[in-house]
């Protein structure tokens, strides 16, 4: 009896500590969608934050996507995740084939080189690819900020997907030389598709640091037609600092087609994500 | 013809030393691109960082008296660092504890587990520059959510989180940690998964309580994990830029201004391009001394 209590103790113990630290995990979005639904007025008349507005100010949204212009951004960053995640992952996959399943000399050291590009400050590399890109006209252009971010992604894409390359059996490789496959058909044809779950899972992480990354973005595009998200949204602040409502409209917006992502691929993300940074 | 590949693929496994002939094929797209964005810059930006360039004019050779500067007279640099350090200590203490103690509890069996961590670790998608934007709103000092909030329990109370030198660093710290947390706990859930029930039921058998498991048994058999976690803790620490951008751009007055942020100012805003490289080349260098034990574990590992 007593064990069955101290087991319910215990319980409610946990449901507790979970909904209090859900409260607190929650603050942000609460007053990201509580601003949002309030328009300039109700802040000057006084209302504060957790009062509820006459009507719900639509119109921070619209301006958001009108004046703020916020539809091209995303689908001037949709372009670069489109081109980005599959032909870098497609990369990626070639050189992890060739150092799990092709005969390469100091297979270590290259995956160890490949390695290192993970841990270094995008910093370092800014001002010659800005002196470069200046050269060759490669300024506000969507393939030059395609290219730099296939090169960031390369480290983290050889490192997931070579863990899981090493985990397919050799004998695959052997059987399929025995019914004629040649290396290429290999790679295309048996050992892209059955790493598919490893694919799948980097195909998530890769669009959303992708869409979220601002730095390069940053520095690479300045033309307000090129913008992507993250660096659209912090015009919003510099544009409109004070109107808070049509600010957390927009970065509102900017988070929904993440949101769609994650809530579609919820399972990839939490079991995924382990098991391919494990392997 | 196929016989022949099989050939070919048993020699090769007996005379490991050379090299496939496909394999440079396979590895280079990769190894171009690799190259061109990441490694060139690298050390094109320690040759510039040697240079006192204002980015358009001539290109003016002073050895290493950027870095000289840097360290001797440039205070601004210094918080810099210390910043960088100081972030490198919370996010170890308190990201890291905070991680684990959630994923110690989202490993627990129990209803809504599936939504829980999928709640808590939904912060980690959005981007980091909004992430720092929602947080600017919350801080805000007349009608932001955490002023509001005291005032709305009745306690008067007007705080300037991100304004107030003092104080600033910290808010954006905790500003962070609401995105920081879901990563490294994913890392601790899984690591947690894979402990052996059968370990811990001997250890209950053997009359160990839950805290005793927890150090005991657990936190050891969690080593791998941990040095995976503090790894890729220390390095996004070192990097950590667009939610300082975001909350306070450095300021006020320099006060919050890491490695990352102050490099990014001397170049773009100031053009004092060989000295801004210079902290950027200093980062690397910095950052080695975490990454090279890191990067021969992980090659060790298989």
């Amino acid at each position: 009896m007593s064990g069955k209590t101290k087991k319910i103790t215990k319980k409610v113990l946990l449901y507790a500590i979970l909904i209090i630290l859900a409260l607190i995990w929650v603050v942000p979005m609460f007053t990201l969608i509580a601003t949002a639904i309030k328009s300039k007025s109700d802040f000057y008349s006084g209302a504060g934050l957790f009062s509820l507005p006459k009507n719900i100010a639509w119109e921070n949204f619209i301006n958001a996507i009108t004046k703020g212009r916020l539809l091209t951004y995303m689908k001037n960053d949709l372009i670069i995740c489109l081109l980005k995640v599959p032909l870098g992952i497609f990369i990626e996959a070639m050189a992890a084939f060739a150092l799990t399943r092709l005969n390469v000399k100091h297979r270590t050291g290259i995956f160890i080189f490949f390695l290192i590009g993970m841990m270094l400050p995008m910093q370092t590399a800014l001002v010659p690819i800005n002196v470069v890109f200046s050269k060759l006209g490669l300024m506000n252009s969507y393939f030059g900020l395609f290219y730099v971010y296939v090169g960031f992604g390369i480290s983290f894409g050889i490192l997931i997907l070579r863990g899981f390359f090493n985990g397919i059996p050799k004998e695959l490789d052997e059987a399929a030389y025995l019914d004629g496959c040649t290396k290429w058909q290999l790679f295309y044809k048996i050992i892209l598709p059955v790493a598919k779950p490893a694919v799948a899972t980097l195909v998530i992480s890769d669009f959303l640091s992708t869409w979220n990354e601002y730095l390069l973005a940053s520095v690479i595009i300045n033309d307000n037609a090129k913008k992507t998200v993250p660096v659209g949204i912090m015009t919003f602040v510099g544009e409109h600092g004070t109107d808070y409502g049509y600010l957390c409209a927009g970065v509102l917006l900017s988070v929904v087609p993440v949101l769609v992502v994650y809530l579609l691929f919820q399972r990839h993300f939490v079991e995924g994500m382990a098991g391919a940074v494990k392997s | 013809m196929c016989s022949f590949k099989i050939g070919e693929n048993m020699k090769n496994k007996n005379n490991f030393v050379k090299t496939d002939k496909a394999a440079y094929l396979f590895l280079l797209p990769a190894a171009v691109i690799y190259l061109s964005v990441i490694v060139a810059p690298v050390c094109y930006s320690f040759f510039i960082s040697l240079f006192k360039w204002n980015g358009i004019g001539k290109m003016e050779f002073t050895g290493l008296s950027n870095y000289i500067n840097l360290f001797q007279s440039d205070e601004i640099f210094q918080t810099a660092i210390i910043n960088n350090l100081i972030w490198i200590v919370l996010t170890i203490f308190v990201t890291m504890t905070i991680s684990l103690l959630f994923a110690v509890i989202l490993s627990k069996p129990f209803k809504g587990r599936t939504f829980f961590r999928g709640f808590f670790y939904f912060p980690c998608v959005i981007a980091p520059i909004a992430v720092a934007i929602i947080w600017r709103w919350i801080y805000n000092p007349n009608i932001g959510f955490i002023n509001e909030f005291f005032k709305a329990l009745g306690i008067p109370f007007s705080q300037g989180w991100i304004s107030d030198p003092k104080v600033s660093l910290y808010a954006i710290f905790a500003a962070s940690l609401w995105q920081a947390i879901g990563q490294p706990m994913i890392l601790f859930l899984a690591g947690l998964q894979a402990i052996s029930p059968d370990v811990l039921e001997a250890a209950t058998i053997d009359g160990a309580n839950g805290i005793e498991q927890f150090f005991l048994i657990k936190i050891p058999l969690l080593k791998d994990t941990f040095v995976i976690v503090v790894a890729t803790l220390i390095v996004a620490a070192m990097k950590v830029y667009d939610v300082v951008q975001g909350l306070t751009g450095g300021g006020p007055n320099n006060s919050t201004q890491m490695m990352s942020t102050y490099m990014y100012s001397q170049v773009f805003q100031y053009n004092n391009v060989g000295y801004g490289t210079a902290v950027a080349c200093l980062m690397v260098l910095i950052m080695m001394v975490v990454i090279i034990p890191y990067v021969l574990f992980t090659a060790k590992e298989d």
